[in-house]
């Protein structure tokens, strides 16, 4: 028996048309998996034949119909996934960074340049001061300037507050591992929690350092040991004789928390602890 | 193939991206197409009125606008749902478009939507791109023409483009297909080569 989107046609060459509205017919094509061994390719002339319709024209016509609602459908459903959502969030939390440190830099040379006098140095004056105090002395547009930087930084603690938040709802097990905000980042270079969940932890280990990746592949640098997961305090404070062991160990945990979270959707506590003992672990040198 | 003045066009309703009019014609620009590169690089595949054609990697429906004003009905596969949407813009203008979401390395989820067509063009950024094409050849009627656009460098970064190309040719041939020829697309794209063959 062949399935075409309009109905059956058996090996006898009977065609049984779909009956049903719309909406059970798109459901019905979204279901359908062809088994592509013994496929004939459809042929209009048996839809016709079939009743569905008259001619040619109407034939597409109606196939358009169908599968333009199908596509809307599979648009729906893509979008409707909760990790989608975060994939934004990460994405604008990193454009502030960019820009708060873009402007900052740019104030900070500006706000020289009218006093001559000042400089940083034996100071220890803190970005943070720095923006605020060309804000309240700066004049016209540098001290507005200043003042959107400050502004935006604001907008960037409740950005984050809520990427780590939604984190921990979205991927549960790997917030357990890595923090929320170091978990959606890595969701984020791995595009979104399905993909995160079928890589590798080969390539877990590396997201986020392709530029030292490719530049292994094409060239005989070293392999990169860590990419975004470098973040996590156990790997960065790990003594560089075994950063590359931690990082290892850490990435192997996270491609099985991956795999919990798009699976279960739950912080599983067993899993964690026992994940957690095992990457403490690895970090000691004997 | 409509060429005016040496400049490459389709006719049909205008302002699906932008693009120029010349003569009450849409520019085809081969910078921005590579189905368009071949022509100026002399490809004899015509695209006529009677012509069915499936399409993977339709993407944001700028080829695929082009390709329907020469044809009768094109199936575009396209695996995003960013680009989709305005893949489905572009399909409810034109009548003559079927859009799929599918990802074009799993025909059995849209073989019951696409007929057998008289050519299958392949635009993929995918590493399995000639498996790929070999899948969805059931599609592509006996005589029919493949145009394979091989993006060498989503194949394998680290091998050379002449490599990756032979490397495809002989697996097409091997699957049954006749390599007509081939194109690389300088200078309007880079690391590209265009593989046209015939089914059996």
């Amino acid at each position: 028996m062949q399935s075409y989107w309009f109905g059956d046609i058996g090996d006898d060459g009977e065609c049984k048309a779909f009956i049903g509205d719309i909406t059970a017919a798109v459901e019905r094509i979204l279901a359908l998996r062809i088994n592509m061994g013994d496929f004939i390719p459809l042929n209009w002339q048996s839809a016709a034949d079939c009743g569905i319709c008259l001619n040619r024209e109407e034939y597409i016509r109606k196939l358009r119909e169908a599968s333009i609602l199908v596509t809307e459908r599979r648009i729906a459903e893509a979008y409707g996934k909760k990790d989608v959502a975060l994939l934004q969030m990460v994405s604008a939390l990193d454009e502030i960074d960019n820009i708060i440190n873009l402007l900052t830099g740019r104030a900070a040379d500006w706000y020289i340049v009218n006093t001559p006098a000042f400089s940083r140095k034996y100071r220890r004056t803190p970005t943070r001061k720095l923006v605020k105090t060309i804000a309240r002395r700066g004049e016209g547009a540098m001290s507005r300037l200043a003042a959107d930087v400050e502004q935006m930084s604001e907008t960037r603690t409740a950005l984050a507050r809520e990427v780590s938040d939604m984190a921990e709802k979205v991927l549960p097990n790997c917030s357990g591992l890595l923090g929320g905000l170091v978990a959606a980042r890595l969701m984020y270079n791995a595009g979104g929690l399905s993909p995160l969940a079928r890589m590798p932890a080969s390539t877990i280990q590396i997201l986020g350092a392709r530029t030292a990746l490719f530049s292994h592949l094409s060239n005989a640098t070293l392999p990169p040991k860590h990419g975004i997961i470098f973040q996590h305090k156990r790997v960065h404070n790990a003594p560089a004789e075994v950063r590359g062991k931690v990082a290892r160990v850490l990435a192997a945990k996270l491609a099985i928390a991956a795999r919990l979270d798009l699976y279960r959707g739950v912080a599983v506590p067993e899993f964690l602890e026992s994940a957690q003992a095992r990457i403490n672990a690895a970090g000691v040198v004997l | 193939m409509i060429w005016i003045d040496g400049v490459l066009v389709s006719k049909g309703e205008g302002g699906v991206y932008g693009e120029r009019i010349l003569k009450d014609a849409r520019v085809w620009d081969p910078y921005r197409s590579k189905l368009g590169a071949i022509y100026y690089k002399g490809s004899e595949v015509d695209l006529t009125p009677e012509m069915r054609v499936l399409y993977l990697g339709a993407a944001h429906g700028t080829t695929v606008s082009h390709v329907a004003d020469y044809t009768e009905v094109i199936y575009a596969v396209e695996m995003a749902p960013r680009p989709m949407r305005d893949l489905l813009e572009v399909s409810r203008r034109r009548k003559n478009i079927v859009p799929i979401l599918a990802d074009a390395a799993q025909p059995e989820t849209y073989a019951s939507l696409v007929e057998e067509v008289d050519l299958l063009y392949q635009d993929v950024a995918q590493p399995d791109q000639t498996s790929i094409a070999v899948r969805n050849s059931v599609f592509l009627k006996g005589g029919g023409t493949l145009i394979l656009m091989l993006k060498t460098q989503s194949v394998d970064v680290t091998k050379e483009p002449l490599t990756v190309l032979a490397d495809a040719e002989s697996r097409l041939a091997r699957a049954g297909f006749t390599i007509m020829g081939n194109e690389w697309l300088e200078p309007y794209h880079r690391d590209h080569a265009a593989i046209t063959c015939r089914k059996g």
